[in-house]
């Protein structure tokens, strides 16, 4: 009977042990960053296109405000209520205080300077397939933006996904530094893939999620119940979405659909950074959602 | 004699179903109104859409008309087709969310943008294909700012 009680304890401190190794916060190797400079005009493209701007900015924020990233904007999911934090250049209630390599480890691999780890409401699975240049040059564009001392306010996220130590696990099943589009592509496909996958995650609203909250990269971009519980994400993979190319340019630059009906809820957001880069990359895009393997609904 | 009261008191449900159906949605000609200005609205930007995507060729009459429906229908627009209560979940058929009338402030505002790039377009619309193109990103804009924070995603 003791050997039995033994044996257990043994095999729950080795669980516990392994627990602790799994989870432990582990970013990348951030030297690179020590060696590069940013250029916030090239970062301002970076921003528009990874839509840092459309989660970060205060509710219902308009026109000038829309750069005032003072966070506050709520994104309910099964796990609970993320806010999204202020994240413009205030030393004490925004990331002001941040050096690149701290940076860079957020963003990348949703690690925060505190080494704790960040929820994947925060698009990190895709920032971290970005060109540590363009990491960069980001960081240099929004030091660049206006400061907003509003503190950051916490997630209404209750037990057990409380427990940040837990996203070791996650991230280990679900972070991939590899694209999920693979195989010979064309220059512009290349681009489209590096627009819509690292810097504009498409595939985190229009693709499904498991229960844990991973996405199925096998229905990549297949459409997705909305997290909000609320009504459905289009699927926009080829053999669920029919528009043609100049269907899509014109709905990614304007906001009309085939029908000309408009964009509405957070796509709004999405179709307003589009419209601001330059055609060259919509065209990737629209060539990327051509290029993604096919799919029935 | 049993089969026509049975009927008769069919009848009378249905009809006072239907009735019930009018009393609880007294807001259904506001809302079949506005959906109808839009469906017409999208028809004239459908016409200057296909010039845009290469579809037909660019008709500097055919898109100078749409673009005047498309200013005249804007300039319809007001709370007059948004009677307080003719929202989502409580009018059948409506996506109009509750800010409408609690940032009614904001939503004329909104209007009113759509109706100075809906202006903007009259010029464009007859001048050239680029600059109805640029006219169209204008319009688009307008279309959804409005329709991001004031209409429910389907």
């Amino acid at each position: 009977m003791k050997k039995i009680v033994y044996s257990l304890i043994a095999l729950a401190l080795l669980g516990l042990l392994a627990f602790v190794v799994v989870t432990q916060p582990r970013g990348r190797d951030t030297e690179i960053f020590a060696t590069l400079a940013g250029d916030s005009a090239k970062g301002q493209l970076v921003y528009t296109a990874a839509g840092c701007g459309s989660c970060h900015m205060a509710p219902e924020a308009a026109g000038e405000a829309q750069l005032v990233l003072s966070g506050g904007q709520k994104f309910p999911s099964a796990f609970g209520t993320f806010l999204a934090p202020n994240i413009s250049p205030d030393p004490v209630n925004g990331i002001g205080g941040w050096t690149l390599p701290q940076f860079a480890t957020v963003i990348m691999d949703g690690i925060s300077p505190e080494n704790e780890h960040y929820y994947p409401a925060m698009p990190y699975t895709a920032y971290g397939k970005m060109d540590p240049q363009d990491v960069a040059d980001l960081k240099a564009y929004m030091d660049t933006l206006p400061p907003s001392n509003v503190a950051s306010l916490p997630h209404e996220i209750g037990f057990p996904f409380n427990i940040r130590r837990i996203l070791g696990g996650w991230k280990l099943l679900f972070q991939s530094r590899d694209f999920v589009l693979q195989g010979d592509l064309t220059p512009q496909v290349a681009r489209g893939r590096y627009i819509a996958e690292a810097m504009s995650h498409c595939g985190e609203c229009h693709t499904p999620r498991n229960v844990i909250g991973g996405l199925k990269t096998a229905q990549w971009l297949a459409g997705a119940a909305n997290p909000s519980g609320q009504g459905k994400i289009p699927g926009i993979a080829p053999g669920i979405l029919a528009w043609n190319d100049e269907d899509i340019f014109t709905y990614l630059t304007t906001g009309f659909t085939p029908e000309f009906d408009s964009v509405g809820g957070h796509m709004a957001h999405v179709v307003e950074n589009m419209s601001k880069l330059p055609e060259s990359d919509v065209r990737a895009v629209v060539a990327y959602l051509k290029a993604v393997p096919p799919l029935v609904q | 004699m049993k089969l026509v009261s049975t009927l008769a008191v069919l009848s009378i449900a249905f009809a006072a179903t239907a009735f019930a159906q009018d009393a609880e949605d007294p807001f259904a000609d506001a809302v079949e109104t506005r959906h109808g200005l839009m469906l017409q609205m999208a028809t004239d930007l459908g016409t200057m859409g296909a010039m845009m995507k290469g579809e037909v060729a660019y008709d500097a009459t055919a898109a100078s008309k749409a673009a005047s429906n498309v200013a005249a229908i804007a300039s319809v627009l007001s709370m007059a087709q948004f009677p307080e209560g003719s929202e989502y979940g409580k009018s059948a058929d409506s996506y109009a969310l509750p800010a409408v009338w609690t940032a009614q402030d904001d939503f004329l505002t909104k209007i009113a943008d759509l109706n100075t790039a809906a202006v903007a377009m009259q010029t464009a619309a007859g001048t050239d294909l680029e600059a109805m193109k640029a006219g169209m990103a204008g319009l688009g804009g307008a279309c959804s700012a409005c329709h991001k924070g004031y209409r429910q995603p389907e």
